[in-house]
């Protein structure tokens, strides 16, 4: 078990709104309250549109929000901090740079010395397995790889907590779950002196209940259901079948308007009207 | 032997256009042989440009180097003609630069200090854009009168023309850089000048080429249009001096030295931006349709 003492991240009341270009006020996020704990692997899902990357603007301290406070590590969030790394939805990897200097962007920008910081980024490059494109630009990267090359960033940069936005939503089905793989070593083997909290945004259910060790579920700017997986881990297909994940996922579908709940049994029926419609 | 090949394969159309331009030029001349003043003719064939024309540009060698000048009592010749076309074309070009490269400058940090800070924006913004209407050669009596008609006005002029370029084209560059550049190398712990030394200049270079060659060409202008009026020399101060005399002739070899310099100046930025922008996705591309 990962040592589980202390609080990582804490919103309380948290609210933001935004006014459109039409004048209309959106709320994006309404009076959010919760509680991470150091280490955990968190996904929030929920359909697009319901506050999911604002939520992490906020926490990586790049949106202050409009009102109510976020706290990390006990101190509330006011500004950006390599301590929180972030992936983006959108590709974030600088086009001018080549592939090895992105990865050790921030470690050069805190002043971390050329030699240390190549070969921090140098491992993890090869860690998730892009070390044979070190010196290539970016434009001769596959989308895939440019989200390897920013899931390296995010480690060589050393955050303690790892904020991912859809990060492997745009990729086939091999590429994501070999980078599951990758990700969850990466998270796994930080030991217990600096454990790494992880907040991954999808909306792929399967996705959601390979990493979690909970799931937070958004509705229009709230959080409508906090999921604990206590499923072991390694998981595989076969964990996925285990009667409780299959509840889970109904849960969850439930949630997404893709089946609905039947009543007394408590059981769901797979109506995936997504599918038929 | 194939290099050669390959250098016609590629450039043999171009050059061939040119030797047409230039027979066209020779057989206007022939067709249309009016003068505008007895002896100087209106179109200067090539015989005439290659010959008369290049050696009475000795004129203009003020002496030195064992070269005596015309005005010492020398006869013309080509010598002193060569090297009164690289001193005045190095007058010109010294100035050019300088005032590029200082008006590129200030011009380039102004258009940042629009985003540096809300502050900064305020002081900078309204008075730049307000400089930016005002119409360029109408500025040259201004400037002379302000920094002499020596080598700082001709300097300062064209720094002015240029950097008010510049000044437009970062500002317009920065409101394009992708937020989420930005925002990653926040999270990543950049500090501001990182920022614009990493991220934004940077990512502003590929749209500011259009700018840089744009103000290439305004730069060119402003200074032939300071030199026209109250130089000692430069390739300005031969066109006006020219013109006084009705010298058509020499005119036609300013312009034509104009455009080889301009030529050169472009392949070089060419050169050099296409190697700064390697890690553009579609750079060097060559579009043609059908
Ligand atoms: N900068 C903005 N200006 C106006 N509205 C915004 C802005 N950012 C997000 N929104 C709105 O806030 C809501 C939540 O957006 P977002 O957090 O991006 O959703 P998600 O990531 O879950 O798809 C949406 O309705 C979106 O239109
Ligand atoms: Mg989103």
């Amino acid at each position: 078990m990962r040592l589980e003492n202390g609080i990582a991240i804490k919103a309380s009341q948290l609210s933001q709104s935004f006014r459109r270009a039409d004048g209309q006020l959106v709320d994006a996020l309404s009076s959010v309250n919760f509680e991470v704990l150091k280490g955990q692997f968190v996904c929030l899902i929920g359909p697009s549109g319901c506050g999911k990357t604002t939520l992490l603007q906020i926490i990586a301290g790049l949106l202050l929000p409009s009102s109510g406070i976020l706290e990390v590590g006990n101190q509330v969030v006011t500004r950006p901090s390599p301590e929180r790394g972030m992936v983006f939805q959108k590709d974030s990897v600088f086009p001018w740079m080549r592939v090895i200097n992105n990865v050790e962007y921030g470690l050069a920008c805190r002043g971390v010395g050329s030699g240390e910081r190549r070969a921090i980024a140098e491992h993890y490059l090869e860690r998730v397995g892009l070390a044979h494109v070190a010196r290539a630009w970016p434009r001769e990267l596959s989308g895939g790889m440019l989200k390897r090359v920013a899931v390296a960033t995010v480690f060589a940069n050393g955050a303690s907590v790892l904020l991912l936005d859809e990060p492997f939503g745009a990729l086939d089905y091999v590429t994501k779950r070999h980078l599951h793989n990758v990700l969850l070593t990466l998270w796994a083997e930080t030991g217990r002196n600096k454990p790494r909290t992880v907040l991954f945004v999808t909306h792929d259910v399967d996705e959601a209940l390979i990493l979690a060790d909970r799931i937070l579920v958004f509705h229009t700017g709230r959080i409508v259901d906090d999921l604990a997986l206590v499923a072991p881990r390694p998981r595989t297909t076969d964990t996925l079948l285990m009667p409780q994940m299959v509840q889970n996922k109904h849960l969850l579908l439930a949630h997404l308007g893709l089946e609905t709940k039947q009543a007394g049994t408590g059981a769901t029926s797979s109506i995936v009207r997504a599918a038929n419609d | 032997m194939t290099e050669v090949r390959a250098f016609f394969r590629r450039h043999g159309v171009s050059i061939i256009v040119l030797g047409v331009m230039a027979a066209i030029w020779q057989i206007l001349s022939l067709l249309y042989t009016t003068e505008a003043v007895p002896g100087e003719p209106m179109i200067p064939g090539w015989q005439v440009v290659f010959t008369r024309t290049l050696i009475s540009l000795s004129d203009y060698w003020q002496g030195g180097l064992g070269v005596p000048s015309v005005a010492e009592g020398a006869p013309p010749s080509y010598t002193a003609a060569l090297l009164a076309i690289v001193s005045n074309s190095l007058d010109t070009m010294v100035r050019l630069y300088l005032g590029l490269l200082i008006g590129g400058l200030v011009g380039t940090f102004l258009g940042l200090a629009v985003s540096w800070s809300k502050w900064s924006r305020r002081t900078v913004e309204l008075p730049l854009q307000f400089i930016r209407t005002l119409p360029l050669l109408a500025m040259v009596p201004l400037f002379q009168l302000w920094f002499g008609i020596y080598f700082a006005g001709k300097v300062a002029f064209v720094a002015y023309g240029v950097g008010v370029i510049f000044f437009a084209g970062v500002v317009n560059a920065v409101k394009n850089v992708p937020q989420v550049y930005i925002d990653n190398a926040r999270t990543q712990g950049a500090n501001r000048v990182q920022l614009y030394l990493t991220i934004i200049l940077p990512s502003i270079f590929p749209e500011l080429r259009a700018t840089i060659l744009l103000s290439l060409g305004t730069a060119w202008g402003a200074v032939l249009g300071a030199e026209y009026l109250g130089a000692q020399s430069g390739l300005g101060y031969i066109i006006v001096y020219s013109e006084a005399f009705a010298y058509l002739d020499r005119m036609f070899v300013v312009a034509l030295l104009f455009v080889f310099y301009a030529s050169i100046s472009y392949a070089i930025f060419n050169r050099l931006s296409l190697k700064l922008l390697q890690w553009m996705p579609r750079v060097g591309r060559v579009i043609v349709v059908g």
